[in-house]
């Protein structure tokens, strides 16, 4: 016994002492982002190595916020992104109830159609998208040019589907049965019990909206209509610029974010997840 | 079930209307303007000008050089390290599991220029962080910018370090689909915990880490964001212009979108081919 | 209340045809029980009753109405599931509701109901729990009292009571039965359980393969089965069946031998003159058997096993290949290996050809 135990912590250490190191460097870059945003720019010049924070953040954001209206771009981003997500819930949830949940002429059509073109690169649509919504539509630098062409997330719907068609069938048919109105059935039954994967599923498509970057650096990009990553990218890679700013606007992207996800991390992850399980 | 199509064509209308708009018709469409010649007004049908061009183009061989040595390096090392990430967040011996767990699956929801913009200044030669830690060791400073070996190094290195733990969310899912009596009879059998590693994890594993691979091939494809901001708009010289970037150029810079719409759709045979010859090898080895 | 009439109704999915045909009429106020093995079809019919599933073919007509194309909602019937299929995410009270509810019923009225199927059912105290924090029995309750609210014209069960312990299918088997007296509406009622069928049944419909084999009382089928599958089905132990052939034909009876024992031979009165040599088979019940000698004939058996349950013993034997159950009252000599002899009334026998169809 004394022997098993002895090999069961050899092995406790093994496991830690290859673990932590890794976490440590991957954990690195986020907090150097943390240190960065609170230093002078002399300071992050420095051929000192400094670890730990400074006093400089609301320094360094004040000058982000003079070179970009940083402020504007947080405030297009968030409302971008929460639009964004109550209107892909629904309509990735109402199709993905109707393939669930229904038969109809053409089903497999559609569903052949929406898993075949589901790993297509993006790269495939941007040109022909840029084309229709910023010539044809004319509404480069709009609410909708950003909100409205990434809503085609099929992921989404396959991943209602899955939540739908794994609720028991005798459940619909008993309110059927009980006269009540397909819509309704939907609304009062199918959505409240299918709460978990739509939490899931709106962090996911919050988390992509408010990290989005090339279709809005490509249609939106007039400074005032700029969502926040897009505006942070105009920083970088020119000569003369404020580190620290940047620094400052890379936590302000991250943090809430990093915060969210410390709180519902289990939702992140089935979400993620669920893209590997169909 | 009854037949239902009204209602369920009510139920589905919003999205469809969406996908065929901005998914299905773009799809078509980029084909169809591959073989326009887009710089002349109006757009007139010269099917062989861009897809010739392609053909005899340095610029194009260059970024399709790049853009493999990055699949062929970058998407086995961090599969890998996903894999190895899994396998020891899933042991039952590991103690303060939450903080391991958040060191590495962080890195998924921070946005990319966010992250481009820390790992530019990081490996920034003069007075990056990177390069005074390597001194600190007697590893003089490396010119992460202005080499080109160096700065694809680089974008492997940021690229691994953003989605390492997104692949290993999905593979520690598949790992915690296993059931456990399965080991536990391996255990009675006397089969060694990396015996069973090797010969019950990972074929449990295969079709995940397939999963994983294709995945990582389709983003790999169309990288584009890393080379765009961490090395300077795929420099040095073109050094780590990738197929997505050269689009963005051809697109956005140019406005040439028949020749881009030609590099889109390379992309995508390249990235459909390269995960069909994945999945068939994959089941070749079973 | 009403009645309901089934015309050629069948039920095809895709190429596969799953219900050939079925005609079936039903009085109003009548329990029916559809019975039959798994995949007979007996579900699918229940299905297309409710508006579930489309008609491919016939017509099914509630009080003279069809209702082929008449949505669910519109049929007055309610319908209470295997899996109770409650809201999991609604209270017991709001699941007696939402349906009447969702249908703008007065909210009085709707009340007036609930209470009243709440007495019925003894769940008063029910009321405000979630499905989760239920009873299967419990539970079982509030799916009835779902369907008692809807006060509808017609009441259908799927397989009500397979998710229930023994001893609670019992004791809900005879609270639907009082609930029907109480109520007086017609119902149907699918099951696999032959016990259920018979126990609860005014009228029991036999089917197979998606084709109804009998329809009748329950001591009708079992005293008088139209063939081999519905004597073999109703009645719990199964009828035993033993091969034998025709020995001699004349004056309205035919004379029969077991192929296990030719010196067994029975003469038994039929109507139908199969030729002589022609194979058939014997049927009798496990309760029918008498004691050696009392019968036409003797048949000794080799004892298996015997099961002693105290009033009665059921005796697992066989004669050459074939096995055979018999029941006896207070059997208590019959060991291993031993030899027994049994009696074989000929008026408690059933002649069966074939193809399984009865020789009367």
């Amino acid at each position: 016994m004394k022997s098993k135990s002895r090999s069961l912590l050899m092995r406790r250490l093994a496991l830690h002492a290859a673990l932590t190191p890794l976490a440590i460097i991957w954990l690195f870059p986020l907090w150097m982002m943390f240190v960065f945003s609170t230093m002078p720019d002399y300071g992050i010049f420095n051929p000192d190595i400094v670890l730990w924070p400074s006093t400089n953040f609301v320094e360094n954001f004040n000058v982000l916020q003079t070179e970009t209206n940083f402020l504007r771009a947080m405030f297009i981003s968030i409302t971008v992104a929460v639009i964004y997500t109550v209107l892909s819930v629904m309509l990735t949830s109402m199709a993905g109830w109707a393939l669930a949940r229904y038969r109809f002429a053409g089903r497999s059509i559609v569903i052949a159609i929406i898993l075949g073109t589901i790993t297509l690169p993006f790269a495939v649509v941007v040109i022909p998208q840029f084309i229709m919504v910023a010539r044809e539509f004319k509404l480069a630098n709009s609410w909708v040019a950003l909100i409205v062409p990434p809503l085609f997330n099929s992921l989404g719907v396959l991943f209602m589907r899955q939540a739908f068609s794994m609720m028991p069938s005798e459940l619909f048919d008993a309110a059927r049965v009980e006269g009540v109105k397909e819509w309704r059935i939907f609304l009062h039954i199918a959505l409240p019990l299918a709460r978990p994967t739509m939490a899931a599923l709106s962090i996911i498509l919050f988390l992509a909206s408010w990290n989005n970057y090339l279709w809005p650096l490509l249609i939106n990009s007039k400074p005032g209509m700029m969502t926040a990553p897009v505006a942070l990218g105009t920083l970088i890679g020119i000569t003369k610029v404020s580190w620290g700013g940047i620094m400052a606007g890379a936590v302000l992207l991250t943090a809430p974010i990093l915060v969210v996800f410390i709180f519902l991390q289990r939702h992140f992850i089935s979400g993620i997840a669920a893209g590997a399980i169909k | 079930m009854r037949l239902r199509n009204g209602i369920a064509y009510a139920f589905l209308a919003p999205y469809l209307l969406i996908f065929a708009t901005f998914w299905l018709w773009p799809i078509i469409s980029s084909f169809l303007i591959s073989f326009q010649n887009t710089r002349v007004n109006p757009w007139r049908f010269a099917p062989s000008l861009n897809w010739g061009r392609l053909v005899g183009d340095p610029a194009f061989y260059n970024a399709l050089y790049n853009t493999l040595i990055i699949l062929v390096i970058q998407v086995p090392v961090m599969i890998a390290l996903a894999t190895v990430m899994a396998v020891l967040l899933n042991s039952p011996l590991l103690k303060a599991r939450p903080l391991y767990r958040f060191a590495f699956f962080a890195p998924v929801v921070v946005g990319e220029v966010a992250y481009a913009a820390v790992f530019r200044l990081m490996f920034s030669i003069d007075f990056g962080i990177v390069n005074k830690l390597l001194g600190t060791v007697g590893i003089s400073a490396i010119s992460w910018f202005d080499n080109a070996t160096a700065a694809m190094a680089l974008v492997i290195i940021a690229v691994t370090w953003r989605w390492a733990g997104y692949n290993a969310i999905i593979i520690l899912a598949g790992l915690q689909s296993v059931p456990g009596d399965v080991y536990e009879a391996a255990t009675l059998d006397r089969v060694s915990k990396v015996q069973q590693f090797f010969h019950i994890t990972l074929p449990l594993l295969r079709p995940i880490i397939l999963f994983c691979v294709v995945l990582s091939v389709i983003g790999t494809m169309q990288l584009f964001t890393e080379p765009f901001l961490i090395t300077n708009r795929g420099g040095p010289g073109g050094g780590t212009e990738t197929l997505g970037l050269l689009l963005y150029r051809q697109g956005f810079n140019s406005l040439n979108f028949g020749y881009a719409s030609a590099i889109a759709y390379t992309i995508a045979a390249l990235a459909v081919a390269i995960s069909l010859l994945n999945l068939f090898f994959g089941r070749q080895a079973k | 209340m009403a009645g309901l009439t089934l015309t050629n109704v069948v039920k095809r999915f895709g190429a596969l045809q799953v219900v050939h045909g079925a005609n079936l009429e039903i009085a109003d106020g009548e329990f029916v029980v559809f019975v039959g093995p798994s995949g007979c079809g007996k579900s699918t019919l229940l299905r297309m009753i409710a508006g579930l599933e489309d008609v491919s073919g016939g017509e099914i007509a509630i009080d003279g109405t069809v209702v082929n194309d008449v949505e669910p909602a519109e049929r007055r019937i309610a319908m209470v599931f295997q899996s109770y299929a409650l809201y999991p995410h609604m209270t017991v009270r709001r699941n007696l509701s939402f349906g009447l509810q969702m249908n703008g019923n007065p909210k009085e009225d709707t009340e007036r109901r609930i209470a009243h199927a709440a007495d019925i059912l003894q769940i008063n105290e029910l009321m405000d729990r979630r499905p989760a924090q239920l009873s299967g029995g419990q539970r079982q309750r509030v799916a009835i009292g779902r369907a008692i609210v809807r006060e509808p014209q017609v009441f259908l069960f799927d397989e009500p009571l397979s998710n229930l312990d023994a001893e609670l299918r019992v004791q809900m088997r005879v609270e639907i039965s009082k609930l029907h007296k109480q109520l007086g509406t017609t119902m149907i009622y699918v099951t696999h359980d032959q016990t259920e069928a018979m126990t609860l049944a005014d009228k029991i419909v036999v089917l197979r393969a998606g084709r109804i084999e009998q329809v009748g009382a329950p001591l009708d089928l079992y005293d008088d089965p139209a063939n081999q599958f519905v004597a073999g089905f109703v009645g719990s132990p199964k009828m035993n069946f033993l091969k034998g052939r025709v020995e001699a034909v004349g004056g309205g009876s035919i004379t029969v031998s077991l192929i296990a024992d030719p010196s067994v031979r029975l003469t038994m009165p039929v109507n139908s003159m199969p030729a002589e040599g022609t194979p058939v088979t014997l049927g009798i019940r496990p309760e029918h058997f008498t004691d050696a000698g009392a019968g036409n004939a003797d048949l000794k058996v080799a004892v298996d096993v015997a099961e002693h349950l105290g009033h009665t013993s059921y005796i697992y034997a066989s004669v050459a290949d074939e096995a055979l159950i018999i029941e006896r009252p207070e059997t208590r000599h019959s060991g291993h290996r031993q030899d027994f002899t049994v009696g074989l009334p000929a008026r408690r026998c059933f002649l069966f050809d074939a193809d399984g169809q009865r020789l009367r």
